[in-house]
Protein backbone atom coordinates (compact mmCIF):
# COMPACT_ATOMS: atom_id res chain seq x y z
CA UNK A 1 0.00 0.00 0.00
CA UNK A 2 2.88 2.48 1.07
CA UNK A 3 4.58 1.46 -2.66
CA UNK A 4 1.27 2.27 -4.73
CA UNK A 5 1.09 5.53 -2.60
CA UNK A 6 5.07 6.48 -3.15
CA UNK A 7 4.63 6.16 -6.69
CA UNK A 8 1.61 8.10 -7.33
CA UNK A 9 3.03 11.17 -5.01
CA UNK A 10 6.63 10.92 -5.59
CA UNK A 11 7.78 11.60 -2.34
CA UNK A 12 8.42 9.81 1.23
CA UNK A 13 7.00 12.14 3.42
CA UNK A 14 3.45 12.96 1.29
CA UNK A 15 3.29 8.88 0.47
CA UNK A 16 3.62 8.27 4.39
CA UNK A 17 0.78 11.06 5.22
CA UNK A 18 -1.82 9.52 2.13
CA UNK A 19 -1.19 6.07 3.66
CA UNK A 20 -2.20 7.58 7.14
CA UNK A 21 -5.10 9.76 6.06
CA UNK A 22 -6.25 6.26 3.82
CA UNK A 23 -6.09 4.20 7.07
CA UNK A 24 -7.66 6.41 9.20
CA UNK A 25 -10.65 6.95 6.44
CA UNK A 26 -10.86 3.22 5.73
CA UNK A 27 -11.50 2.40 9.60
CA UNK A 28 -13.62 5.85 10.31
CA UNK A 29 -15.87 4.61 7.20
CA UNK A 30 -16.14 1.15 7.38
CA UNK A 31 -20.14 0.96 6.62
CA UNK A 32 -19.61 2.43 2.78
CA UNK A 33 -17.67 -1.11 2.52
CA UNK A 34 -20.16 -3.70 1.06
CA UNK A 35 -18.50 -6.55 -0.01
CA UNK A 36 -18.83 -6.00 -3.67
CA UNK A 37 -15.18 -5.68 -4.20
CA UNK A 38 -12.41 -7.23 -2.10
CA UNK A 39 -11.60 -6.01 1.07
CA UNK A 40 -7.73 -5.54 -0.21
CA UNK A 41 -9.07 -3.42 -3.00
CA UNK A 42 -11.51 -1.16 -1.31
CA UNK A 43 -8.53 -0.34 1.06
CA UNK A 44 -6.12 -0.20 -2.04
CA UNK A 45 -8.56 2.19 -3.58
CA UNK A 46 -8.62 4.42 -0.74
CA UNK A 47 -4.63 4.46 -0.82
CA UNK A 48 -4.72 5.83 -4.31
CA UNK A 49 -7.69 8.47 -3.90
CA UNK A 50 -5.89 9.91 -0.74
CA UNK A 51 -2.98 10.32 -2.38
CA UNK A 52 -4.10 12.01 -5.61
CA UNK A 53 -5.88 14.30 -3.72
CA UNK A 54 -2.37 14.57 -1.81
CA UNK A 55 -0.65 15.06 -5.00
CA UNK A 56 -3.61 17.50 -6.63
CA UNK A 57 -3.09 19.81 -3.56
CA UNK A 58 0.08 19.78 -3.44
CA UNK A 59 0.94 20.45 -7.18
CA UNK A 60 -2.10 22.30 -8.91
CA UNK A 61 -1.59 21.96 -12.75
CA UNK A 62 0.39 18.68 -12.63
CA UNK A 63 -2.21 16.30 -13.79
CA UNK A 64 -2.85 15.03 -17.12
CA UNK A 65 -5.83 17.57 -18.13
CA UNK A 66 -8.41 16.54 -20.71
CA UNK A 67 -7.52 15.73 -24.07
CA UNK A 68 -9.22 13.85 -26.41
CA UNK A 69 -6.64 12.80 -28.96
CA UNK A 70 -4.89 9.81 -29.30
CA UNK A 71 -1.54 8.80 -29.68
CA UNK A 72 -0.28 5.93 -32.13
CA UNK A 73 1.10 3.72 -30.02
CA UNK A 74 4.90 3.09 -30.31
CA UNK A 75 5.80 -0.38 -30.11
CA UNK A 76 9.89 -0.28 -31.00
CA UNK A 77 10.87 -0.75 -27.22
CA UNK A 78 13.47 -3.49 -28.63
CA UNK A 79 15.91 -0.71 -28.65
CA UNK A 80 16.17 0.07 -24.94
CA UNK A 81 15.13 -3.54 -23.56
CA UNK A 82 18.83 -4.67 -23.56
CA UNK A 83 20.29 -4.07 -19.54
CA UNK A 84 16.99 -2.77 -17.80
CA UNK A 85 16.54 -3.63 -15.34
CA UNK A 86 14.01 -2.80 -12.01
CA UNK A 87 16.33 -0.15 -10.51
CA UNK A 88 16.07 1.52 -13.71
CA UNK A 89 13.18 1.69 -14.76
CA UNK A 90 12.13 2.32 -11.41
CA UNK A 91 14.26 5.37 -11.08
CA UNK A 92 13.28 6.06 -14.68
CA UNK A 93 9.32 6.21 -13.12
CA UNK A 94 10.10 8.74 -10.65
CA UNK A 95 11.42 11.43 -12.91
CA UNK A 96 8.67 11.19 -14.91
CA UNK A 97 6.15 13.98 -14.80
CA UNK A 98 3.30 13.58 -11.64
CA UNK A 99 0.45 13.02 -14.06
CA UNK A 100 2.22 10.68 -16.12
CA UNK A 101 3.84 8.60 -13.22
CA UNK A 102 0.48 8.56 -12.19
CA UNK A 103 -1.25 7.08 -15.37
CA UNK A 104 1.18 5.00 -15.50
CA UNK A 105 1.62 3.75 -12.33
CA UNK A 106 -1.86 2.56 -11.98
CA UNK A 107 -2.03 0.89 -15.28
CA UNK A 108 1.35 -0.46 -15.15
CA UNK A 109 1.73 -1.31 -11.86
CA UNK A 110 -1.31 -1.29 -9.68
CA UNK A 111 -3.50 -3.36 -12.76
CA UNK A 112 -6.41 -0.41 -13.04
CA UNK A 113 -8.06 -0.18 -16.62
CA UNK A 114 -8.22 3.13 -18.53
CA UNK A 115 -12.08 3.02 -17.49
CA UNK A 116 -10.73 2.84 -13.64
CA UNK A 117 -8.10 5.51 -14.33
CA UNK A 118 -10.41 8.14 -15.70
CA UNK A 119 -12.67 7.97 -12.66
CA UNK A 120 -10.00 7.52 -10.19
CA UNK A 121 -8.50 10.97 -11.98
CA UNK A 122 -11.36 12.19 -13.59
CA UNK A 123 -9.78 12.21 -16.64
CA UNK A 124 -11.20 11.04 -20.24
CA UNK A 125 -10.50 7.41 -21.20
CA UNK A 126 -8.47 8.81 -24.68
CA UNK A 127 -6.77 11.10 -22.26
CA UNK A 128 -6.06 8.57 -19.64
CA UNK A 129 -4.41 6.30 -23.10
CA UNK A 130 -2.34 9.16 -24.66
CA UNK A 131 -1.04 9.74 -20.99
CA UNK A 132 0.44 6.40 -20.91
CA UNK A 133 1.79 6.18 -24.61
CA UNK A 134 3.26 9.84 -23.83
CA UNK A 135 4.79 8.31 -20.22
CA UNK A 136 5.81 5.21 -21.82
CA UNK A 137 7.74 7.57 -24.26
CA UNK A 138 9.21 9.68 -21.71
CA UNK A 139 10.65 6.09 -20.26
CA UNK A 140 11.85 5.31 -23.56
CA UNK A 141 14.11 8.57 -23.41
CA UNK A 142 15.40 8.44 -20.04
CA UNK A 143 16.19 4.23 -20.34
CA UNK A 144 17.70 5.30 -23.77
CA UNK A 145 19.81 7.78 -22.68
CA UNK A 146 21.15 5.80 -18.96
CA UNK A 147 22.19 2.48 -21.00
CA UNK B 1 -1.24 -2.51 -25.11
CA UNK B 2 1.14 -5.58 -24.45
CA UNK B 3 4.58 -4.45 -25.86
CA UNK B 4 8.28 -5.49 -23.92
CA UNK B 5 8.53 -2.92 -21.58
CA UNK B 6 5.28 -4.16 -19.76
CA UNK B 7 5.69 -7.50 -20.24
CA UNK B 8 9.48 -6.70 -18.26
CA UNK B 9 7.48 -4.64 -15.52
CA UNK B 10 5.13 -7.35 -14.79
CA UNK B 11 7.26 -9.57 -15.03
CA UNK B 12 9.40 -7.85 -12.12
CA UNK B 13 5.91 -6.62 -10.46
CA UNK B 14 7.41 -7.47 -6.70
CA UNK B 15 11.05 -5.68 -7.19
CA UNK B 16 8.98 -2.45 -7.83
CA UNK B 17 7.54 -2.50 -4.42
CA UNK B 18 10.99 -1.78 -2.45
CA UNK B 19 9.78 1.03 -0.28
CA UNK B 20 8.67 0.99 3.33
CA UNK B 21 7.12 3.55 5.43
CA UNK B 22 8.29 4.47 9.12
CA UNK B 23 7.26 3.24 12.24
CA UNK B 24 5.33 6.85 12.72
CA UNK B 25 3.13 5.84 10.58
CA UNK B 26 1.94 2.66 11.84
CA UNK B 27 1.76 4.57 15.71
CA UNK B 28 -0.02 7.87 13.96
CA UNK B 29 -2.68 5.67 12.68
CA UNK B 30 -3.43 3.40 15.66
CA UNK B 31 -3.27 6.84 18.09
CA UNK B 32 -5.75 7.95 15.91
CA UNK B 33 -8.09 5.19 15.86
CA UNK B 34 -7.78 3.58 19.37
CA UNK B 35 -6.97 7.18 20.91
CA UNK B 36 -4.48 6.85 22.84
CA UNK B 37 -0.37 6.43 21.70
CA UNK B 38 0.72 2.83 22.66
CA UNK B 39 4.18 2.53 20.03
CA UNK B 40 5.94 0.44 17.99
CA UNK B 41 7.23 -1.84 21.35
CA UNK B 42 3.88 -2.49 21.79
CA UNK B 43 3.27 -4.71 18.78
CA UNK B 44 6.63 -6.29 19.68
CA UNK B 45 5.84 -7.62 22.60
CA UNK B 46 5.19 -10.96 23.28
CA UNK B 47 3.25 -10.51 26.67
CA UNK B 48 0.27 -8.68 24.69
CA UNK B 49 0.28 -11.87 22.46
CA UNK B 50 0.08 -14.24 25.57
CA UNK B 51 -2.73 -12.22 27.24
CA UNK B 52 -4.87 -11.68 24.03
CA UNK B 53 -4.75 -15.30 23.46
CA UNK B 54 -5.71 -15.53 27.19
CA UNK B 55 -8.22 -13.01 26.47
CA UNK B 56 -9.61 -15.36 23.70
CA UNK B 57 -9.57 -18.27 25.44
CA UNK B 58 -11.77 -17.05 28.71
CA UNK B 59 -14.02 -15.21 26.06
CA UNK B 60 -14.41 -18.71 23.91
CA UNK B 61 -15.28 -20.35 27.28
CA UNK B 62 -17.58 -18.29 28.53
CA UNK B 63 -19.33 -17.77 25.13
CA UNK B 64 -19.73 -21.69 24.90
CA UNK B 65 -21.07 -21.84 28.24
CA UNK B 66 -23.74 -19.27 27.53
CA UNK B 67 -24.45 -20.97 24.87
CA UNK B 68 -24.82 -24.35 26.54
CA UNK B 69 -27.05 -23.08 29.06
CA UNK B 70 -29.43 -21.06 26.26
CA UNK B 71 -29.68 -23.62 23.65
CA UNK B 72 -32.84 -24.80 24.32
CA UNK B 73 -34.62 -21.28 25.05
CA UNK B 74 -33.86 -19.64 21.69
CA UNK B 75 -32.99 -21.81 18.61
CA UNK B 76 -32.03 -18.35 16.84
CA UNK B 77 -29.58 -16.91 19.22
CA UNK B 78 -28.18 -20.20 19.68
CA UNK B 79 -27.46 -20.71 15.87
CA UNK B 80 -25.96 -16.98 15.89
CA UNK B 81 -24.00 -17.85 18.99
CA UNK B 82 -22.85 -21.17 17.38
CA UNK B 83 -21.35 -19.44 14.73
CA UNK B 84 -19.85 -16.83 16.82
CA UNK B 85 -18.64 -19.48 18.71
CA UNK B 86 -17.02 -20.94 15.79
CA UNK B 87 -15.51 -18.02 14.83
CA UNK B 88 -14.18 -17.35 18.65
CA UNK B 89 -13.04 -21.22 18.12
CA UNK B 90 -10.77 -20.67 14.84
CA UNK B 91 -9.81 -17.01 16.30
CA UNK B 92 -8.58 -18.37 19.54
CA UNK B 93 -6.35 -21.27 17.68
CA UNK B 94 -4.94 -18.89 15.44
CA UNK B 95 -3.95 -16.74 18.07
CA UNK B 96 -2.32 -19.13 19.97
CA UNK B 97 -0.21 -20.23 16.96
CA UNK B 98 0.83 -16.71 16.25
CA UNK B 99 1.34 -16.24 19.82
CA UNK B 100 3.60 -19.45 19.73
CA UNK B 101 5.35 -18.52 16.77
CA UNK B 102 6.15 -14.80 17.17
CA UNK B 103 7.71 -15.75 20.60
CA UNK B 104 9.86 -18.21 18.97
CA UNK B 105 11.18 -15.44 16.41
CA UNK B 106 10.80 -13.04 19.09
CA UNK B 107 13.54 -15.33 20.78
CA UNK B 108 16.00 -15.43 17.60
CA UNK B 109 16.11 -11.74 17.25
CA UNK B 110 15.33 -9.65 19.88
CA UNK B 111 17.46 -6.75 18.95
CA UNK B 112 15.68 -6.55 15.49
CA UNK B 113 14.50 -3.16 14.74
CA UNK B 114 11.60 -2.28 11.93
CA UNK B 115 12.22 -5.04 8.75
CA UNK B 116 10.22 -6.42 5.95
CA UNK B 117 8.50 -8.97 8.15
CA UNK B 118 7.20 -6.67 10.47
CA UNK B 119 6.21 -3.82 8.72
CA UNK B 120 3.98 -6.55 6.54
CA UNK B 121 2.80 -7.94 10.20
CA UNK B 122 1.40 -4.74 10.70
CA UNK B 123 -0.17 -3.44 7.99
CA UNK B 124 -2.19 -7.17 8.58
CA UNK B 125 -2.29 -6.18 11.88
CA UNK B 126 -4.12 -3.34 11.21
CA UNK B 127 -6.34 -4.59 8.51
CA UNK B 128 -7.25 -7.45 10.66
CA UNK B 129 -8.32 -4.56 13.22
CA UNK B 130 -10.38 -2.99 10.74
CA UNK B 131 -11.92 -6.32 9.85
CA UNK B 132 -12.49 -6.93 13.56
CA UNK B 133 -14.61 -3.38 13.42
CA UNK B 134 -16.44 -4.27 10.31
CA UNK B 135 -17.27 -8.16 12.25
CA UNK B 136 -18.68 -6.28 15.22
CA UNK B 137 -21.29 -3.73 13.56
CA UNK B 138 -22.12 -5.93 10.48
CA UNK B 139 -21.04 -9.57 10.38
CA UNK B 140 -21.18 -11.42 7.69
CA UNK B 141 -19.10 -14.69 6.30
CA UNK B 142 -17.51 -12.51 3.93
CA UNK B 143 -15.97 -10.65 6.82
CA UNK B 144 -15.82 -14.25 8.83
CA UNK B 145 -13.45 -15.41 5.92
CA UNK B 146 -11.40 -11.76 5.29
CA UNK B 147 -10.26 -12.44 9.41
CA UNK B 148 -9.53 -16.04 8.84
CA UNK B 149 -7.73 -15.25 5.51
CA UNK B 150 -5.74 -12.78 7.44
CA UNK B 151 -4.82 -14.93 10.46
CA UNK B 152 -3.96 -17.31 7.82
CA UNK B 153 -1.36 -14.96 6.18
CA UNK B 154 -0.04 -14.12 9.34
CA UNK B 155 0.81 -17.57 10.08
CA UNK B 156 2.24 -18.22 6.69
CA UNK B 157 4.27 -14.86 7.18
CA UNK B 158 5.51 -16.04 10.78
CA UNK B 159 6.58 -19.43 9.14
CA UNK B 160 8.69 -18.12 6.10
CA UNK B 161 10.38 -15.49 8.97
CA UNK B 162 10.72 -19.05 11.34
CA UNK B 163 12.17 -20.98 8.04
CA UNK B 164 14.54 -18.21 7.10
CA UNK B 165 15.67 -17.82 10.55
CA UNK B 166 16.51 -21.57 10.52
CA UNK B 167 18.33 -21.42 7.81
CA UNK B 168 20.66 -19.16 8.88
CA UNK B 169 19.37 -16.20 6.26
CA UNK B 170 18.65 -13.60 9.30
CA UNK B 171 22.64 -13.11 9.57
CA UNK B 172 22.78 -12.04 6.04
CA UNK B 173 19.44 -9.91 6.11
CA UNK B 174 21.01 -8.33 9.18
CA UNK B 175 23.41 -6.99 7.00
CA UNK B 176 22.24 -3.69 5.90
CA UNK B 177 23.78 -3.82 2.10
CA UNK B 178 22.42 -7.02 1.80
CA UNK B 179 19.51 -6.49 3.26
CA UNK B 180 18.71 -3.12 0.96
CA UNK B 181 19.68 -5.66 -2.11
CA UNK B 182 17.31 -8.19 -1.11
CA UNK B 183 14.19 -6.30 0.08
CA UNK B 184 11.81 -6.17 -2.57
Amino acid sequence: MFNVSYRITGSFDDAEDALQEAFISAFRNLESYRGDATFGGWLKRIVVNKSINLLQRRKHESLPENEDWDLAEDTDSTTYMDGLSVEKVRDAIQQLPDGYRAVLSLYLLEGYDHQEISEILGISESTSKSQLNRAKGKLREYLSKKI
Amino acid sequence: MKDQFEEFVRSNRNAFDDKEPTGKVWKNIETSVFGKARGISFWQNITIWRAAAAVFMVLSAYLFIEKYSAVNTDSVASANTAALKEFTDIEQFYFEQISHKTQLIDDFQRAEGLNGFTHDFKQLEAMYMVLKEEMKHHPSQKVKDALVLNLLVRIDLLNQQLHKLEDGDYKEEADPKKKASKEV
